[in-house]
């Protein structure tokens, strides 16, 4: 985890995380910081309402899994300080504050919605479209079977300090003029550091019609090939 | 006769061609420019980028700067920071120690640049971060620069920052402050 975020410091999200996670499908918690008057005029889709002032006390209310992505709105970004220090301290690591608030996504020309905003919080953790099982990864790289092909998109100067056994490397920023070197045959396996540049790769390679899943985690490769996966 | 003074222009013509090439050699930049940043021009060494290898001639490319060097390698030579000298990428910045031998150069060993090191000096902890942060950019004076992908962004930033992925930089020169005296601040995920 990097240090700012393990030492438990301020976050910050935008409204394009939150959007598309909505437009995705990708669960996430929402909490709309504001007075339950304010809210019931209008709130994010999904949100649920907790007063800042109860926050406090409502320990109980949030998900049992702690990696669970929180994100914490109020009108703007300072109103929501103290409830993320109270949500962080409990140990949601993915906690964060809407930049901006719901100003910024009013701003962003995005809808409200209308009428009762949520009372329960319901979180049940799904994969990323695209995204392969851990388990899965480690069995393709162990077996090599002759069907699938490693891609490996970090940049060449990481590649150089170790890759995986018959891995391919070519850069995600590089893929749209290097597509002939990537097999339409096979099925893509796309690894990259922290799974962000492979998510991105995955998109390319989809779009021109490419056959593939990405490895949605953090990944080390030594110099013989040897490696360790770990999940935020 | 006619044969010694054959034999002996022959010569001259020989060791003419010699010296020449030997001269034009010298006159090759041995150091591509931006080495020069850290590096000092060096005669027995040439600092500058990987083109490519030929395994079957066992000869490496590599250009400093605007000259084009072909140098010799075998089993002998030795590499650090790359497992095959086939591995190497284009473009890398390589450094190639060089000796002469009957009359071609070999490479001794050839070195890729290792990822750069940041100097201790050049570091910032995240308490010195976190006042810069609590004062704001206004008042102390600092441009925060997120240089992970763009999306990591959006999922969650360091207050403040703003977003330039690494791999893009160069092409985002213009989000820098135009004042050069603000402290410039980067960050990325401290995996690589």
């Amino acid at each position: 985890m990097p240090e700012w975020k393990k030492a438990g410091k301020l976050i910050l999200s935008t409204v394009n995380f939150v959007k598309e996670n909505m437009d995705k499908d990708i669960p996430q918690v929402i909490i709309d910081l504001r007075s339950s008057e304010e809210a019931l005029k209008g709130f994010i889709q999904g949100a649920v309402s907790i007063p800042s002032e109860k926050v406090v006390n409502m320990k109980d209310k949030f998900p049992a899994d702690k990696k669970a992505p929180v994100i914490l709105y109020a009108s703007d970004t300072n109103s929501a300080i103290e409830a993320f220090k109270i949500v962080r301290g409990w140990g949601y690591s993915n906690t964060s504050i809407l930049k901006g608030g719901i100003e910024a996504w009013k701003r962003s020309g995005y809808n409200l919605a209308q009428g009762k905003p949520g009372e329960t919080i319901v979180y049940v953790p799904k994969p990323r479209p695209g995204e392969i099982s851990v388990e899965e990864f480690k069995g393709i790289v162990e077996t090599l079977p002759s069907d699938k092909f490693i891609l490996d998109v970090r940049d060449e100067d990481e590649a150089v300090q170790g890759m995986l056994r018959s891995a391919k490397n070519i850069p995600t920023q590089e893929i749209p003029k290097r597509l002939l070197e990537i097999p339409k045959d096979k099925e893509i396996i796309i690894h990259c550091s922290t799974g962000v540049r492979a998510e991105m790769a995955y998109h390319i390679l989809k779009e021109a019609g490419y056959k593939g899943r990405f490895l949605n985690a953090n990944i080390k490769i030594d110099k013989d090939g040897k490696y360790e996966i770990s999940k935020d | 006769m006619k044969k010694i003074i054959s034999i002996f222009v022959m010569c001259m013509v020989g060791l003419l061609i010699f010296s020449l090439s030997v001269f034009s050699q010298s006159e090759k930049s041995r150091i591509a420019p931006i080495c020069k940043q850290c590096h000092t021009p060096d005669d027995k060494i040439l600092r500058g980028t990987f083109v490519n290898v030929s395994q079957k001639a066992e000869t490496i490319q590599m250009l400093t700067g605007t000259a084009t060097w072909i140098i010799n390698y075998d089993d002998n030579t030795k590499l650090i920071g790359a497992e095959r000298i086939n591995k190497i990428p284009k473009e890398k910045e390589i450094a190639i120690e060089i000796e002469e031998r009957g009359g071609q150069l070999y490479a001794k060993s050839v070195s890729v640049k290792p990822p750069v090191k940041v100097p201790e000096e050049k570091l910032i902890n995240i308490d010195e971060l976190a006042k810069l942060i609590d004062a704001g950019p206004d008042q102390a004076r600092f441009f925060l620069v997120d240089s992970r992908p763009e999306p990591r962004y959006h999922e969650g930033h360091i207050p403040y920052a703003i977003s330039i992925y690494d791999a893009e930089f160069d092409k985002h020169i213009e989000k820098l402050p135009e004042d050069k005296d603000i402290l410039l601040i980067f960050y990325c995920g401290g995996v690589t």
